[in-house]
């Protein structure tokens, strides 16, 4: 036999502890289950749908490889083009813009995503197909198109009707059913309307100046594909530096870089909640700890070390943690089957559940981590357990001598330091990015959380004295039921602070989410303003700017003045001769290795201070000049005399900085980062905006005419683009509330966790109070109360603290303006009264029904 | 852990200068005030004294369960002040038994099991199994080793905690009012079992309790009162 405790024996007593505690442990293995559900649930998803991503790759994308790009191919580009089609690959040619679409039955024009194909070539792989069956090269025939569905149900028009898009009039042939490419597409912001490329070119949506997003589709030959990819998509990106390039053999860069995003922060938010469950582990453990003090003692007095001991807990504890990881993972199952249902808006995809022995292993794994890691500092706690307490029960609270405090705080310091360590290495695993990226957002998040749930601590400990000194105060009548509710609610083991804690953080992060939202949306309808724009005019070319100015200024309902602006993209090469890759290396600055806007103007804009250099009086297109926002200024290290080397349009036009400016106003074209004299951009194709505040009743009015007139510009009425962000913002609100609740309902567990785990005092006072005459009508009062006052209280931390981060979210991070609502914050806190009332009776409410006699006899 | 082989001409106890006081916020409580005494092999000495006296901490301290404010005590030959908890947990295992006022079983562990318990702790060889059957035979369980302490009444529990104490064989034995939670007629059995054992297995039994008739069959008495030793006496041998 070997010395100690064997771990056989360690486990029989585990095992028939946790058998003669069930209830308790009940709670605390759906603590851990659901924490693991949401996360196993959220990364199982973002995982099944990767592999869709990928194993339907080329349906996705309707190619072998796709480029992407803004603007029509230059010559040197279109070489590229020629160069691989002459070796047999295929391409096709797809264009994406947003335009009107009127007809004599539509009362407002629409807002469209038009796309524009060669029926003959694309798909290269999958299918369109059409409601009716009909095929896409029918359907686009003549003056054909097809619609989504939302489009004939925006606007009542039914198969066969004849609608005007640009200047030219199609029939409607078929609803569109599906469109292989839709999610690696660019525009969603309206109906769409697809049709033939030639047909595109009748409208005259595609003059020089419009806004469109060009996609070159490819077939390589399949015999050549693997070996001929790489060349390809090295070829074309020296061509299109700018462009997003895909193929097969990876998921969709745009796709998979939002998925990876989400997962990320879904998978942070669902750390909470295990979080929260771990922490109803370690709060459960401590409470059972207490009541096998007895054992524990009893054990260390026949000659058993601490270690030992240990081993019981410890098992005790993995068990418990691998049955919560366990039922987690069926839980996960069903969160994966929840989230196509919550995003079939915008991703209508049924992705095949995965769930592979990683996804177990990861869940397991983590589930097992965070109980460890918090319920570490209880299981140490064994080694401060005297063995005297067994004939001294007094001993218990003796203070240790001084050496032994300074150790046990070092231990609990150590770890203290040990959890943070172990989070922060949970989170960077959860992470989908570089280590070293990964290490600093999991270190801010768990530095974040933290802080949280000291702040909420601390604030559960204000409030609880608070609340006792208020109900204490001389002379204040307080009913009896109320007293004795809060009475309950410092009674031995009832860990009120850490319920509190529990529940806070769920409220807090989803009340945060909550906000955030209605701040941002609040904050979007509060961007204009009266006298800012309202309406937004784009696809204008440079033959119309002229004319779309003045009608804009005599328009209906136009108040104010109307802007018509003009931007070109062009790419910085060199700054003072140094290439921009040199300057360009890390943090914001790398933004400049893109493409980025320019515009001319020959006054100084309003509310713009030129804060060193002048603004130009004379100009000239051999004198190219240019003023850059002090902001980038700074970052690019440019100086008064500074020259930047431009390319655009596959022209140089090196720049000399004439003045640095700042500028305070809020509105289009504000944010502009660089403006040149007049005569710099006279040769480079520039696309033009206008933009205008028009009386809200007058927008459609406004609409109609700029359609009669200008059929080819799209005009944007903001309070449509704002409605579709609500949808975007509710969507993406949701999805994070879904997944934040999950921590809510961890809270809910603890809290009936504590209450099961102090049922044997409960039981205690309901047959003592029943002896001296209380009814179960009014002990019911009681509890309720005590379940009332625990809710409430969590619920005004988690609002107050939900307010304080979202205003530092909104203040900080995303500038933006936060006003205090009372109405969710009430909301927030009624709700997690009556969630904490529900979880307090489930757990408790068969003590009402106990007979005195039979706990007495006991006694 | 250095540990100093039993001198057979030293005493199983010897205590010199021992004081235990608590301090608490408002106050200091001297419990114990330089006690000095020593407890030959063999002997059977019951320790005395009204509540509050300071009886069980005494015991508690000569036990190791907890570490005196000053002074120094010798289990067979072996200081034991100072001790880390896991050599006092290891000497404990390998020279002490116990028997508890309240039996203090392992809830979750069988009669058999609790009795086992005290070899497993020390990595006892041999056939442990064997002596935990013997001796539960001998306090009269042997039907009951597969019962849990639930399932037992206090007489019974009190018998297996006499077992599990006897398990190791060890030179001492210490007990709290181990009759004190009975009736007289288990209480009775319970003790003569105890002081059979004691004989059989030539232990040196130190012995708290309230009781004057069970300290009356003691080799010798000590009497606290205020935490100091009012009365040391030697009565007749207990057989």
């Amino acid at each position: 036999m070997t010395s100690g405790l064997s771990y056989s024996t360690a486990l029989k007593i585990a095992w028939r502890e946790s058998r003669s505690s069930a209830s308790r442990f009940l709670f605390v293995i759906l603590a851990v289950a659901i924490g693991t559900g949401s996360l196993t649930g959220v990364r199982g998803f973002s995982r099944s749908f990767r592999s869709m991503l990928l194993k339907d790759a080329r349906t996705l994308m309707a190619a072998d490889l796709s480029v992407r790009v803004f603007e029509l191919p230059t010559d040197p580009q279109l070489a590229a083009f020629q160069k691989w089609e002459s070796q047999g690959l295929e391409r096709t040619w797809i264009t994406e813009t947003v335009s009107m679409l009127s007809g004599a039955n539509v009362a407002v024009p629409q807002l469209i995503a038009v796309k524009a194909i060669n029926p003959a070539q694309y798909p290269f792989y999958g299918a369109v197909t059409t409601v009716s069956g009909m095929s896409l090269t029918d359907t686009l025939a003549g003056d054909g198109v097809g619609v989504s569905d939302d489009l004939l149900t925006r606007t009542g028009l039914q198969l066969g009707a004849v609608v005007r898009v640009g200047s030219q009039d199609f029939h409607i042939r078929a609803v569109l059913a599906q469109e292989p490419d839709r999610m690696s597409g660019s525009i969603n912001v309206g109906p769409r309307v697809m049709m033939s490329r030639e047909n595109l070119e009748k409208t005259g949506l595609t003059q020089l100046g419009s806004r469109a997003s060009q996609r070159h589709l490819f077939r390589i030959p399949a015999v050549k594909a693997d070996a001929m990819i790489q060349l390809v998509r090295d070829d074309l990106k020296i061509a299109f530096p700018d462009a997003v390039i895909a193929d097969y053999r990876e998921t969709h860069p745009l796709i998979t870089r939002g998925l990876n995003n989400a997962t990320t922060f879904l998978s942070l938010v669902s750390l909470i909640a295990l979080v929260v469950g771990a922490l109803g582990v370690a709060m459960a453990m401590q409470s059972h700890l207490q009541t096998k003090l007895d054992s524990i003692a009893i054990i260390k007095a026949l000659g058993g070390r601490s270690s030992h001991i240990l081993r019981i807990y410890l098992s005790q504890t993995l068990v418990l943690a691998l049955a919560g990881g366990a039922i987690g993972l069926v839980i996960g199952i069903f969160v994966q089957f929840l989230f196509p249902i919550l995003i079939s808006k915008f991703f209508p995809v049924t992705p095949v559940m995965d769930f592979d022995w990683f996804s177990i292993l990861e869940g397991l794994g983590l589930a097992l981590l965070s109980t460890l890691l918090f319920t570490l500092p209880t299981l140490l706690g064994i080694r401060q357990i005297r063995p005297i307490v067994i004939l001294r029960r007094d001993m218990e609270g003796e203070p240790p001598p001084a050496g032994q405090r300074w150790k046990q705080w070092r231990a609990s310091a150590g770890a203290g330091l040990f959890i943070l360590v172990g989070m922060i290495g949970m989170a960077t695993v959860l992470i989908d990015a570089s280590w070293k990226d990964a290490f600093k957002v999991s270190a801010w998040f768990v530095g974040g959380l933290a802080v949280a749930l000291l702040l909420l601590s601390g604030l559960s400990w204000v409030l609880l004295r608070g609340l006792r000194l208020l109900l204490r105060a001389p002379g204040r009548k307080v009913p009896a039921a109320l007293r004795h509710g809060l009475a309950n609610l410092y009674r031995p083991g009832n860990h009120a602070e850490a319920v509190l804690v529990a529940l806070g953080v769920g409220v807090m992060f989803t009340l945060t989410v909550y906000l955030l939202q209605n701040s941002l949306l609040g904050q979007i309808a509060a961007s204009a303003p009266p006298g800012m724009p309202n309406v937004f005019l784009i696809n204008i070319t440079d033959r119309d700017r002229l004319a779309v100015k003045s009608f804009l200024d005599k328009g209906p309902g136009v108040e104010g003045d109307v802007i018509v602006s003009a931007t070109a993209s062009g790419r910085i090469k060199l700054i003072d001769g140094r290439p921009i890759e040199d300057i360009a290396k890390e943090g914001p600055v790398k933004r400049y290795l893109r493409a980025r806007s320019l515009t001319w103007n020959a006054e100084l804009p309003k509310q713009t201070e030129v804060v060193q250099g002048a603004w130009w009086k004379t100009w000239s297109p051999d004198r190219p000049e240019i003023a850059v926002i002090a902001e980038t200024a700074r970052l690019l290290g440019l100086k008064i005399g500074s020259v930047i080397d431009w390319e655009l349009a596959g022209r140089r036009i090196p720049m000399r900085v004439v003045a640095i400016y700042r500028n305070e106003a809020v509105g289009p074209g504000s944010g502009t980062e660089f403006i040149t004299s007049p005569e710099t951009l006279r040769q480079v194709p520039m696309l033009y905006f206008g933009a205008a505040r028009v009386r809200p009743t007058l927008i459609a009015e406004l609409q109609k005419q700029s359609f009669a007139k200008f059929p080819a510009i799209t005009v944007i009425n903001l309070a449509d683009v704002l409605e579709r962000v609500q949808e975007v913002i509710d969507q993406v609100a949701l999805v994070v509330r879904s997944i934040s609740a999950f921590s809510i309902l961890a809270g809910m567990i603890i809290l009936a966790s504590s209450v099961a785990g102090s049922r044997v005092r409960r039981v205690r006072e309901v047959v003592i109070l029943k002896t001296l005459g209380a009814t179960r009508r009014r002990i019911a009062r009681t509890f309720t109360v005590e379940f009332f006052l625990l809710g409430a209280v969590a619920g005004l931390m988690g609002s107050l603290l939900a307010s304080a981060f979202a205003n530092l979210l909104l203040t900080r991070l995303l500038d933006a303006k936060f006003v205090f609502s009372p109405w969710p914050n009430l909301f927030a806190v009624v709700a997690s009264a009556l969630i904490a009332v529900v979880a307090g009776w489930l757990a408790s409410f068969r003590i009402l029904g106990q007979k005195p006699l039979e706990i007495l006899r006991n006694e | 852990m250095a540990t100093t082989e039993a001198l057979p001409d030293s005493p199983a106890i010897r205590v010199r200068g021992l004081t235990k006081s608590i301090t608490t916020p408002s106050h200091r409580v001297d419990i114990l005030r330089g006690l000095d005494f020593d407890v030959p092999r063999g002997q059977f000495i019951a320790i005395m004294g009204p509540s509050g006296s300071g009886k069980s901490t005494l015991l508690g301290l000569l036990a190791g369960l907890d570490n005196p404010t000053a002074g120094s005590i010798l289990l067979d030959g072996e200081e034991i002040v100072g001790l880390s908890e896991d050599s006092l947990a290891l000497l404990r295992g390998r020279k002490l038994g116990f028997v508890f006022q309240s039996y203090q079983l392992i809830p979750t562990l069988t009669a058999e099991e609790n009795v086992l318990l005290p070899a497993e702790l020390s990595g006892a060889t041999g056939n442990p199994e064997r002596r935990a059957k013997e001796l539960l035979d001998s306090v009269g369980l042997a039907e009951r080793r597969d019962h849990y302490p639930v399932q037992l009444s206090g007489g019974e529990q009190q018998r297996v905690a006499l077992a599990r104490a006897f398990m190791l064989a060890p030179p001492i034995l210490m007990a709290d009012e181990p009759t004190g939670n009975l009736d007289s007629t288990n209480g009775q059995h319970v003790l003569e079992l105890l002081l059979t054992m004691n004989r059989q297995e030539k232990t040196t039994l130190v012995l708290v309790t309230h009781d004057t008739q069970l300290a009356a069959r003691a080799d010798r008495r000590l009497i606290l009162r205020d935490g100091v030793i009012v009365t040391d006496e030697l009565g007749s041998t207990h057989d």
